[in-house]
């Protein structure tokens, strides 16, 4: 369970992100990726942050929430449903 | 009567007849509990035939986070349904391709009296459309296709 192989979250990015990135999900050493905000640095798409919204295990998360292995992580582009 | 609201949300990768399915909920609604719930509100979305823009539009392509959206979708509708105290609640919404004209979304809410039957469903509807993860892309006849940012204004 808490071996090095372990110690990763899954990050996912959807609609025009995912796109932009040219790829939906990867894994994400921990080390790497201590917050979302974190993450989002290293992604490099450009935009900002406060556009996008951020889930963690699928709820809706602030983007200085620390991470911990075996967590997905996913920014949203601005919603429109309905 | 202040059970918990009954439930039924779904998300549909085909067509669907918003009048038939919303008849079937009568239904199974009249013949538990007849005579209960006497006021009913429902919205019915189709997809436009322009996008945002005025261009003609071929299709409209819905994305969603398997997992988040149901998960969001329920606890919309259970926060909503109880604040206004309503019986019942459907939510069918489509994903993947949608043609103009097409039935894209269908709310419908049973409760006592007309007041919180349509404020739930104004509310509900507004909720998902803004909290629930679903994203649209047009698609023109040129080929192009365009995620949108945003909603449509009311």
């Amino acid at each position: 369970m808490t071996g090095p192989d372990s110690a990763t979250i899954r990050v996912r990015l959807f609609a025009g992100l995912r796109e932009a990135a040219g790829w939906g999900e990867q894994e994400w050493s921990i080390e790497q990726a201590r917050s979302p905000e974190a993450v989002w640095q290293q992604l490099r798409l450009g935009g900002d942050l406060l556009t996008v919204r951020i889930a963690i295990n699928h709820t809706f998360a602030a983007a200085d929430q620390p991470l911990q292995a075996g967590d997905e992580l996913a920014f949203l582009p601005p919603i429109s449903g309905g | 009567m202040q059970h918990p609201p009954h439930l039924q949300i779904e998300l549909l990768s085909k067509r669907f007849e918003p009048l038939k399915r919303l008849e079937q909920w009568q239904q199974q609604h009249s013949n538990a509990e007849p005579g209960t719930a006497a006021a009913e509100a429902l919205f019915i979305g189709r997809v436009r035939a322009q996008a945002s823009d005025g261009a003609a539009l071929t299709a409209l392509e819905l994305e969603h986070y398997p997992g988040m959206t149901e998960r969001q979708l329920n606890a919309l509708a259970t926060a909503c349904s109880q604040r206004h105290g309503v019986e019942r609640c459907l939510i069918l919404h489509r994903i993947g391709r949608v043609l103009p004209g097409e039935a894209i979304v269908l709310v419908a809410i049973a409760a006592d009296r007309r007041g919180p039957a349509q404020r739930c469903c104004q509310e509900l509807l507004e909720a998902l459309k803004h909290e629930a993860p679903f994203w649209k892309r047009e698609w023109r006849a040129d080929g192009n296709g365009q995620w949108i940012t945003g909603n449509t204004p009311w």
